[in-house]
């Protein structure tokens, strides 16, 4: 049992990533000090009464937002991957900085950042130029190798005078709740650039992350564009360290442009949606942190995004997984449908319509089919309206014994069915030149999709044809009209 | 206290080897910073000529919510429970990245980004949310510890005790990593190479590939305490990386990846004495360093034949 | 001569990619011996048939036989030499690995490369003129070397039937007259050699069967039989319009593959 308590937390989170209800659940995660509390300071965060929550809103909102606008550019030109290692490459800087300026200067943080995060984009550039290693590996040495140096010097740092309070280590996961009002001028800073920075070269970005040498041919210096996009990933990314650290700042960028990029296909739009949702990330996210005291801000901002993810993949419109699911029942229940009807026309048929029903059993062995399914098919049937049924007896009746008529909509639908399978049979034939053996099990198929309009097309082609090629019956509006064939026209 | 320490030759390389005390401690160290080096270079050359040296990176950080469950649950280093939830948890990892990327329009790199990070951060909020529970923090995940390796608790077996857990659990595994490299050398070499002709003899590439991720998430869990998620990527690519500036047959890489692995052990393990500074970290710098001469100087498309040969 | 199976049967195969129709009700049977050209348009499914006869693709409806045996079991009889650019010619192995590599089928899980597969990789290498070559990094080769390491691969293998995908794209003059002298040679000792092709000026000289392809099968056989104006226009000539719309629309809707296949 206490093993079972134990593990809940754990199963309860995983649960909460592929439902809705994640918030909740992250929530009671974090903020285990119960209920009041939890109230008590979501509402103190909501209000914004005290200014370090102000800070903490607008510095995570401003960070969601640039995240969200260079990481359009980031996912749509395949430069995710770089984000992630660029956002490792500028760990030693930060260190080094740190030691220049001996304190948690921002400034020096910011040079020494920079100047890393270069060194590892030309470190990169140069392996890829001047050597046979690969994107992958490249990407792989330039994020380890510049990680390790960082790592040592944070280690070594924490062991010098200085170092103990330095708070270097809120840089790997990010601690919202420590942003300063500096911080904030420099987050705001970078969101000024960038905007500004797209609004400028937003047509120019197009058409260089579209058809980078036809750009080049109209003059566009593509270069130039790419190391100005690069320099503002860069700041992005420091900026964003405060509150998100090292490890995870890459998700911030990456995942909010590709839940935009599953909405929307224009550009415009795309940023626009990618940068909303960066910025409910981020608040989500330091909302979460705030409330857990002293849980590291990163993770749950990541975690927020990706339920943000998870949500879109499931619900978005037509291509969303439970939409498409839903979608995909009804065409597989319309299909069913579909061959039973095909079916009873069939068994008429094989009695020249001498009656208008038929019993059960037939239809059974018909479809190929046991009785449970055979029931649940002809109940749909007379749901829909296109059949009734009546027990054989009418003192008894069993599963399976009684008898179905179809409604004039049936028998409507039905035809059309057996001619659609026909028309398309003769078409083979006749236009495509199958052989006749070959086309049934193709207009087995193609039955379900032929459309009025098609119909028309094809019984033009074929010059409004009366038998397919086995020789049968292909029944024309009239029959259906009539509402009967009364037998099968001598030939 | 200056950032560079003075160094002399007595403090860097005779004081850790001076007493029997500080030789024992130390060749603990030693011993399993060679098995890390070594499995990681097997593995990690398979992973890099399939062009995969970044899901070694997502599996690596993937695994994390895995050992964090099986934290919770056990409540200690059980490591069965820790191998086979680390191991479901890369498996489940790289199969959201491979539907995320064959079902949907994401490419495959946004997908790894994606779903890595994702992995990642639910892992660690996992653990600082029990941090209670769990004797693990965030910051060792990140670097290791291979200083404290030593400290591990020993292995008993009917009242002998057969020394260290962690190193152990690590020799195993690189005995299984090598045992697999030399059967199934060729598998590995033709599915890497050329899929298709795998696939047309009879191979089970699918079944190769899964095993290939499974014993990468295996020997990133056993190197794990030491190294941490993210050197343990430097791990993976450096040794077969440097050795393709020297070698053109996958059989010398493979091979090399064991002269590199002590290089990088011996030279991280004093670096990080004269240094004062987490020794997994110096590791990788060693191995960073010898990189770069390497990728200057080496014959087989080193910078500087690159450019003789213009 | 009726009794012995079909080196290669195709009936009726259709095969979906991507929810896009790409071969649709194609039936086709390759006699021993015969030097095929599969020849047809862009997108027209050649190298998906290739791939749907290796197993490689899953067809949505008909079947494939090879040596009257199911593929699976079947592809062991083929060889198979892919476009040039599916694999990575930066790998780090030498042009005699490749060419054992043709081994590995004869091998099974554990067996290890024996002299004689040695001494056989060289005959090979020494038949595409390449032998001087075998201690070489593949990344070092040109084009048309490539395309013969493949090739010696190929032979090595000692298939029954082997399917070739493009061998001709991007090697020089010299490369493709050896190719072409292997082939025949290789259809003079009896084996089914199918190659795609997309050069309809040599496909004349270089085939003796050929099968053109537009997403169905429009014509095979002897070539001066097959090589008309009209068959090509009609491969070339675009599609029957209703024909390949409908083969899109139900394709796109994977419920009625799977409601066939519970239904029945």
């Amino acid at each position: 049992m206490r093993i079972f308590l134990k593990l809940c937390p754990g199963l309860l989170l995983l649960v909460a990533l592929l439902a809705i209800g994640i918030p909740e659940l992250m929530a009671k995660q974090v903020g285990m000090q119960g209920e009041e509390k939890f109230w008590e300071r979501t509402v103190r965060f909501f209000l914004l009464q005290d200014t370090s929550v102000q800070i903490v809103v607008l510095g995570s909102t401003l960070i969601g937002i640039s995240c969200g606008l260079i990481g359009s550019y980031v996912v749509t030109r395949k430069l995710s991957l770089f984000g992630d290692t660029l956002s490792h490459a500028v760990l030693p800087g930060i260190a080094i900085g740190f030691l220049w300026a001996e304190s948690k200067d921002n400034i020096a943080l910011m040079v020494g950042a920079t100047g890393a995060g270069f060194l590892g984009v030309s470190c990169l550039t140069f392996l890829q130029k001047c050597t046979h290693v690969r994107q992958d590996s490249a990407l792989g040495i330039v994020l380890s190798g510049f990680y390790a140096v960082g790592i040592c010097l944070l280690t070594r740092i924490q062991k010098m005078e200085f170092g103990n309070q330095s708070g270097l280590d809120s840089f790997l996961f990010g601690q919202a709740s420590a942003l300063s009002v500096e911080d904030l001028w420099g987050i705001g800073c970078t969101l000024f650039i960038i905007s500004l920075f797209i609004l400028t070269a937003h047509k120019k970005l197009l058409i260089t992350g579209f058809d980078l040498s036809f750009s080049r041919s109209i003059g566009i210096r593509a270069d130039s564009l790419q190391y100005v996009l690069w320099l503002l990933l860069a700041f992005c990314i420091i900026t964003s360290l405060q509150a998100i650290g090292v490890i995870l700042a890459s998700a911030l960028l990456i995942i909010p442009a590709v839940t935009a990029s599953l909405l929307v296909k224009r550009m415009n739009a795309y940023l626009l949606i990618s940068a909303t949702l960066g910025a409910f990330a981020g608040l989500g996210g330091s909302f979460f942190s705030f409330l857990g005291q002293g849980m590291p801000t990163g993770p749950l901002i990541v975690l927020v995004s990706a339920g943000i993810f998870i949500f879109v993949l499931c619900l978005r419109p037509t291509d969303g997984l439970l939409i498409k699911w839903f979608f995909s029942r009804k065409n597989t229940l319309r299909i069913h449908r579909e061959d039973t009807l095909k079916a009873v026309y069939q068994i008429l048929e094989s009695h020249d319509f001498q009656h208008q029903t038929i019993n059960t059993q037939a239809l059974m062995s018909k479809r190929g089919i046991d009785i449970v399914k055979c029931e649940i098919e002809i109940q749909q049937l007379i749901n829909a309206g296109l059949a009734t049924t009546e027990p054989r007896s009418p003192k008894l009746s069993i599963p399976g014994q009684s008898i179905l008529s179809l409604t004039p909509m049936g028998w409507e639908y039905a035809c059309k069915i057996v001619r659609n399978h026909r028309l398309w049979e003769l078409y083979l034939t006749n236009e495509a030149k199958y052989a006749p053996d070959h086309v049934h099990d193709d207009a087995e198929k193609i039955e379900h999709v032929l459309g009025d309009d098609t119909i028309r097309q094809l019984e033009h082609i074929l010059s409004n044809p009366r038998k397919d090629p086995h020789g049968k019956l292909i029944p024309s509006l009239t029959d259906m009209e009539m509402g009967n064939i009364e037998s099968s026209p001598s030939s | 206290m200056p950032l560079i320490p003075d160094f002399t030759i007595n403090q860097v390389f005779t004081q850790p080897w001076s007493t029997t005390q500080l030789i024992t401690w130390n060749l603990q160290i030693i011993l399993m910073g060679l098995l890390v080096c070594w499995t990681c270079g097997l593995v990690g050359s398979f992973i890099v000529i399939r062009r995969m040296a970044l899901m070694g990176d997502a599996i690596s950080h993937g695994i994390l919510p895995g050992l964090a469950i099986a934290f919770i649950t056990v409540g200690s280093l059980g490591i069965g429970t820790m191998f086979i939830g680390a191991c479901l948890a890369g498996l489940t990892c790289n199969f959201c990245i491979e539907w995320l990327h064959t079902n949907t329009k994401i490419r495959e790199d946004a997908a790894m980004g994606l779903v890595f990070t994702s992995f990642f951060a639910l892992g660690v909020t996992l653990i600082s949310g029990n941090a209670g529970n769990i004797d693990l923090d965030p910051g060792c995940i990140l670097y290791g510890e291979l200083g404290l390796i030593p400290l591990a608790e020993k292995v008993e077996i009917n009242g002998t005790l057969f020394g260290n857990r962690a190193i152990w659990t690590m020799g195993v595994v690189f005995i299984c990593v090598v045992t697999g490299a030399i059967v199934f050398y060729r598998q590995l070499l033709i599915s890497s190479f050329d899929s298709t002709l795998a696939k047309s003899i009879g191979m089970p590439v699918k079944v190769i590939h899964l095993g290939l991720m499974l014993t990468l998430a295996l020997a990133t869990v056993a190197s794990l305490e030491a190294v941490g998620v993210i050197l343990v990527v430097a791990m993976f690519v450096f040794p077969s990386v440097t050795a393709s500036f020297f070698f053109n047959r996958l059989s010398f890489i493979l091979l090399s990846s064991f002269p590199l692995g002590i290089l990088y052990t011996l030279g991280g393990f004093h670096l990080a004495h004269w240094l004062d500074c987490s020794i997994a970290g110096a590791i990788a710098v060693t191995a960073t360093l010898l990189f770069i001469p390497a990728c200057l100087l080496g014959p087989n498309g080193g910078v500087c034949s690159r450019f003789m040969h213009r | 001569m009726n009794s012995l199976p079909y080196p290669i049967q195709v009936h009726d195969l259709t095969v979906s990619y991507q929810r896009k129709p790409v071969l649709y009700g194609v039936d086709l049977e390759i006699e021993a011996g015969s030097l095929v050209g599969v020849i047809g348009p862009n997108g027209a499914g050649k190298s998906t048939l290739i791939k749907t006869i290796m197993n490689m693709v899953r067809p949505n409806g008909g079947f494939v036989k090879i040596l009257g045996k199911s593929p699976k079991a079947g592809t062991k009889h083929i060889g198979y030499v892919p476009q040039r650019e599916s694999v990575d010619w930066e790998f780090p192995v030498t042009v005699m690995d490749v060419v054992l590599m043709g081994r590995y089928g004869h091998l099974g899980w554990f067996g290890r490369i024996s002299k004689a597969d040695k001494k056989m990789a060289h005959e090979c290498l020494e038949k595409v003129d390449m032998l001087s070559y075998a201690n070489r990094q593949i990344g070092n080769l040109s084009g048309g070397q490539q395309q013969r390491v493949f090739l010696a691969r190929a032979l090595a293998q000692e298939s029954s039937i082997y399917l070739m995908d493009e061998p001709f794209v991007g090697v020089d003059a010299v490369t493709e007259k050896t190719i072409v002298s292997i082939l025949k040679s290789m259809q003079q000792s009896g084996k089914t050699l199918v190659i795609v092709h997309h050069d309809l000026a040599t496909a004349k000289n270089y085939f003796d069967h050929l099968l053109l392809l537009n997403m169905r099968k429009i014509a095979y056989g002897p070539t001066p039989k097959v090589f008309t104006e009209e068959l090509l226009q009609k491969t070339y000539g675009g599609r029957l319009t209703v024909f390949s719309e409908m083969a899109s629309q139900a394709a796109k809707q994977p419920e009625i593959e799977t409601a066939k296949t519970i239904g029945e």
